[in-house]
């Protein structure tokens, strides 16, 4: 029994992590047609700029909001900055790949320089442990893995049920279709990377409310949003969502019976596997666009 | 009658590829225009360049007097400037619902959306049965519907159509003609590239040919032509 819950709840904790992360990768993917890198340096980002404003005094429920929001700034400038002035050239997806792993280099080894080495950690969402189904467990994994649908949730409303969602879905199926319905199709593109950059703000926060934070906290977790990309197919956001969960569960469960040194074996064997059977992602269809 | 759009020596084109010469023509002097001749003349070209989808190297584009040469295609819109693309390819995976809501995106359509919508579900009682459905699973007819009715929600002053009845069955086709023709008769003037003749001489007034990204021969009102002397200028004399 004890192992089951922990499984699903280890998996639930992660799944929400990783859902987080690979929802930012499909928006930009299906948005722009690039895969960012420099996605686990937002994360770490989002994460620092919490730390910091706790750190001035500032109570955690006022930090965490203004760093989510300052992290949709820091999407928008890089989009900015190392991704729009690429857009129409050729080969434009391996080039954004070494623009934002260049930039994602850049920003890791800045906060390396401003924040220093040394492991820190933001106040949890909520203080405190409790025991569920005989698994002790912190309320700030519980919180985490409440939010974390609520959010995705908003998201999806966002992008179905508003006009500028509407308009996102849009310009990902057919740009030049985008502009001649007048889409701003620039600003566009940079609110597709402004909501990424606050999703993954916001894993970071998650995740440095229960874990010590390092410059490169981000490089795992978007190491396994691309696994769950991968096996998700990239195609649209409900796929990774489904898919982050599942790889969630099964990275408990390896963990659990084989222990966390096979964990990482296991994972990139999913994702060979898929990339042998069905590259596209199991939750894929054919087309490109957010639904 | 002033002309709402006149293009004044365009030059355009791809990269280091230039498409259009120098190219100049008028719409809506005379009523609706159409442009026709031979595949890879320009046509797309010109009518990408009206719309601010291409920045034109030279030459002015007047629309209703204000030159929206190297304007963005979002400005264009805005100023009531609709071009329906060739090809219907349009947002594959939205409900026609969503299309028509894309269509009154900008702030100048969208105060007339209901009204708007209105029309076009007379204009294509088809779309309505299929209000829900997505784009990608419509019929090739439909799919034009819904990108005409899309142009329709933007609330144009002047509708541009690229070759709208390419691939559609002779029956489709007569039924869009009279589709257009209603359109124009509200009070939208029309320029139509089209490869169908036919199409062209029942719907518009005024006809220019394209060749080489110019115009090479002009037909006003009253020159009026017969089939074979088209013919005979598309393959030359």
């Amino acid at each position: 029994m004890s192992a089951l819950a922990e499984i699903l709840f280890g998996g639930l904790f992660q799944g929400s992590l990783y859902a987080m992360m690979a929802v930012g990768l499909a928006l930009v993917w299906t948005t722009i047609g690039v895969f960012n890198f420099s996605h686990g340096v937002f994360m770490m980002l989002g994460a620092y700029i919490a730390w910091q404003l706790v750190e001035l005094g500032l109570p955690a429920a006022v930090a965490f909001p203004i760093a989510v929001v300052v992290m949709a700034g820091v999407g928008w400038i890089l989009q900015a900055s190392v991704v729009r002035p690429l857009i129409g050239r050729p080969n434009i997806v391996l080039v954004v790949v070494i623009t934002t792993l260049a930039a994602g280099s850049l920003i890791e080894n800045g906060a390396l320089t401003v924040w220093g080495p040394r492991s820190k950690q933001i106040p949890a969402l909520i203080a405190g442990n409790t025991t569920i189904g005989g698994v002790g467990v912190s309320l700030h994994q519980i919180a985490i893995i409440v939010i974390t649908p609520l959010i995705l949730a908003a998201l999806w409303m966002f992008l179905n049920r508003t006009r500028l969602g509407l308009a996102l879905r849009a310009v990902a199926q057919n740009e030049d279709a985008g502009h001649l319905v007048g889409l701003n199709v620039t600003a566009l593109y940079g609110l597709a990377f402004a909501i990424a950059a606050s999703l993954a703000g916001l894993a970071g926060i998650f995740m440095g409310g229960y874990r010590f934070m390092s410059p490169v906290m981000g490089s795992d977790p978007l190491l396994k949003a691309l696994i769950v990309v991968v096996f998700g197919g990239i195609s649209s956001i409900s796929g990774p969502i489904f898919a982050a969960y599942l790889i969630g569960f099964f990275e408990a469960a390896c963990s659990y019976y084989f222990g966390l040194y096979w964990t990482p074996a296991l994972l990139f064997g999913v994702l060979i596997l898929t990339l042998m059977v069905r590259p596209e992602g199991i939750f894929a269809s054919r087309s490109r666009g957010l639904a | 009658m002033n002309p709402i759009l006149s293009v004044e020596g365009v030059t355009a084109g791809y990269g280091r590829v230039t498409v259009l010469h120098d190219i100049s023509l008028e719409a809506g002097r005379f009523g609706n225009v159409g442009l026709f001749g031979p595949n890879g003349h320009g046509k797309t070209t010109l009518l990408r360049a009206i719309s601010g989808l291409l920045q034109p190297k030279s030459g002015r584009i007047l629309f209703d007097g204000q030159d929206i040469a190297g304007h963005s295609a979002r400005a264009i819109v805005g100023a009531g400037l609709i071009h329906v693309p060739q090809g219907n390819r349009l947002f594959p995976d939205l409900s026609i619902a969503d299309c028509m809501a894309l269509g009154a995106y900008s702030p100048r359509a969208r105060p007339h959306e209901a009204e708007n919508r209105e029309k076009v579900i007379k204009l294509f009682p088809k779309l309505a049965e299929r209000w829900r459905q997505r784009v990608r699973t419509l019929s090739g007819g439909e799919r034009q519907m819904v990108s005409i009715g899309t142009a329709l929600m933007s609330h144009p002053r002047l509708l541009i159509l690229d070759e709208p009845t390419l691939g559609l069955a002779p029956k489709i086709k007569d039924e869009l003609c009279a589709s257009v023709m209603d359109i124009s008769r509200g009070g939208v003037p029309l320029i139509v590239v089209e490869q169908d003749i036919e199409f062209l001489l029942e719907l518009t007034q005024q006809l220019y040919l394209v060749n080489h990204g110019a115009v090479a021969t002009e037909i006003k009102p009253g020159e009026s032509l017969d089939h074979g002397e088209i013919m005979s200028m598309y393959f030359g004399h």
